[in-house]
């Protein structure tokens, strides 16, 4: 998998490529505009000569020699991360490509998850043929098609338990918080911060656990997934973190160019008292590692899983005079602790082996006992 | 006489036995255990544990009637809980459109690069896009199988995402009133 690893670098490197070539060879590119929004506004400001040095053809390099995480979309391929998922035809499944392996991850409520694969588990076979020779792009290819048509995958859960699912594909909008039940507790998983809709929903959705439990011990511990959070919206994550947390917490610290602070605190409002229980891996990142920092800060939450991506920038979508966007890196943030995550990721308060962070029937029961012992 | 007697003794012994096995009710037992069974009162007790069963029918029938009742009333509820969203967020759509011409022509004048001008620039598209998602989903879901969990889930994800919305179009709203005064 390494090797899907490899192609899946190579696979977005081309596709980069691509977009940069829509613009004719350079001549759409707002170069001047793109250097003055990065001297002016970026958290470090970049050499001149560096500056000097970007051009069209490789724009893509030559912005992520100033920012690793500054990227430039053409107007007709940006999408806003604050649109949340769109609806989508197909398996309701993502691909995860992850050490050696290749993981399919399915949503709450679509159509890998209704036809029985509820928690991750590994790509093993699509309509029969082995994917261990096929590259990311012809994996998901073959994953991919029209609505109504079926499929039959081969997968492999976390115990190494084989089986194949006929999987018809159909029209779908994931949940915004998923609700998902690997065992007695029910677990809430975030996938990303959607700014306005992701903390409704979580509240939405812990509401919705209090009025259809049956059997819920008391003090039952809230457990929030978030192995699968790449980020999203910073000022999300920070409300929702607030959600946990007396008035007038510290939140985090952001600090913008020449070092300038801003001390953010949680507002009044809802406050959520169960016990919670946060699950967090090696995907866990940006905005969400922000928010597990900050919980575990505050001792709120207990953090089970894994050390975290690492990265506590936050950055920004410019939009530039022709409609094209430009993001980069404007602000670094500082946990409650002072600590900033990037390069380091947050550490879990329970470490547990890979093999135990993608199962969830296994996973949980350990983050439920190290929290009753705590 | 003797192979006679015998032969009628067996016959008497096999008609003896096969009685032991008839059932008491006179619909089974035919004409023999028709007559044993009103004779012994056995009939009337079956009439009674025939009544019994029932009342006890009636009663799980009206129970299950009353049930289905309550679930067509909750999904019913649940329906016009959809319709009654459907319309704030219908409302709300053509305020937020409202708002984002305000906004358009607030960027035009002399209060462009006020910081609230830019955050009314860029959040308005955002939660008026945002706001059309969920008219779309809310009309999906007018459809679907609600009192099934995940579209119970959903249908309150929704709901509060709404208010959610609402409460910061408000904000952003007043923001555009004071900026424009």
């Amino acid at each position: 998998m390494t090797r899907h690893r490899t192609r899946a670098v190579r696979t977005l490197a081309f596709l980069a490529a691509c977009a940069f070539a829509l613009t004719a060879g350079g001549a759409g590119v707002p170069l001047d505009e793109i250097r003055q929004v990065l001297r002016e506004q970026a958290l470090t400001a970049p050499a001149e000569s560096r500056l000097h040095d970007l051009d069209a053809a490789n724009l893509a390099i030559g912005l992520q020699a100033i920012d690793p995480a500054a990227r430039y979309f053409p107007r007709a391929l940006y999408r806003s991360p604050n649109q949340g998922r769109d609806a989508m035809s197909g398996i309701g499944a993502e691909l995860l490509p992850s050490g050696d392996d290749l993981w399919l991850l399915p949503f709450q409520g679509g159509a890998a998850a209704t036809a029985g694969l509820t928690d991750r588990a590994r790509l093993r076979t699509v309509d029969g043929r082995s994917i261990a020779d096929l590259s990311l792009d012809e994996i998901a290819q073959r994953l991919r098609g029209a609505e109504g048509s079926r499929i039959v995958v081969g997968v492999e859960d976390a115990t190494g338990g084989a089986r194949r699912l006929t999987i018809e594909r159909r029209s779908f909008r994931p949940l915004d918080v998923e609700l998902v039940q690997p065992g007695a507790h029910r677990i809430l998983r975030v996938r990303e911060f959607v700014a306005g809709l992701t903390r409704p929903a979580l509240l939405a959705t812990v509401d919705f656990i209090e009025n259809t439990a049956t059997h819920q011990p008391e003090h039952a511990p809230l457990i929030l997934d978030l192995r699968d959070a790449t980020g999203g919206d910073l000022f999300e994550a920070l409300d929702i973190a607030a959600l946990f947390l007396p008035e007038g917490a510290h939140l985090a610290t952001l600090v913008a160019r020449g070092g300038v602070t801003k001390t953010l605190r949680a507002p009044a409002g809802t406050d959520l008292e169960q016990p919670l229980i946060l699950l967090i891996g090696p995907g866990t990142a940006s905005a969400a590692e922000i928010l597990a920092g900050i919980l575990r800060d505050h001792g709120r939450a207990r953090l089970v899983g894994q050390t975290t991506y690492g990265k506590c920038d936050s950055q920004t979508d410019v939009r530039l005079s022709d409609g094209s966007v430009l993001r980069f890196t404007n602000r670094a943030v500082r946990l409650p602790s002072g600590e900033h995550c990037s390069g380091v990721g947050v550490a879990p308060d329970l470490s547990v082996d890979t093999a135990t962070l993608n199962d969830l029937s296994r996973l949980v029961p350990r983050a439920i006992g190290a929290a009753h012992v705590r | 006489m003797k192979p006679s007697i015998g032969w009628s003794m067996a016959l008497i012994a096999l008609w003896l036995s096969g009685c032991a096995s008839v059932s008491t009710d006179p619909r089974e037992g035919g004409l023999a255990g028709g007559i044993k069974g009103l004779s012994t009162g056995a009939y009337d007790a079956r009439i009674q544990e025939r009544e019994d069963r029932l009342a006890v029918l009636r009663q799980v029938q009206g129970e299950l009637e009353t049930e289905r009742e309550d679930l067509e009333y909750t999904k019913a509820q649940r329906q016009r809980k959809v319709a009654a969203e459907r319309a704030r967020v219908r409302r709300m759509n053509r305020d937020i459109a409202a708002l984002n011409r305000r906004v358009d022509s607030l960027s035009a004048s002399a209060n462009r690069n006020d910081q609230r001008v830019r955050t009314l620039r860029t959040r308005v598209p955002q939660i008026q896009s945002q706001s059309a998602r969920l008219q779309s989903d809310l009309d999906a879901l007018e459809g679907s199988g609600l009192g099934d969990s995940e579209a119970d889930l959903r249908r309150a994800q929704l709901e509060q995402q709404r208010a959610s919305l609402q409460a910061e179009y408000d904000l952003l709203n007043q923001m555009s009133l004071d900026l424009a005064r």
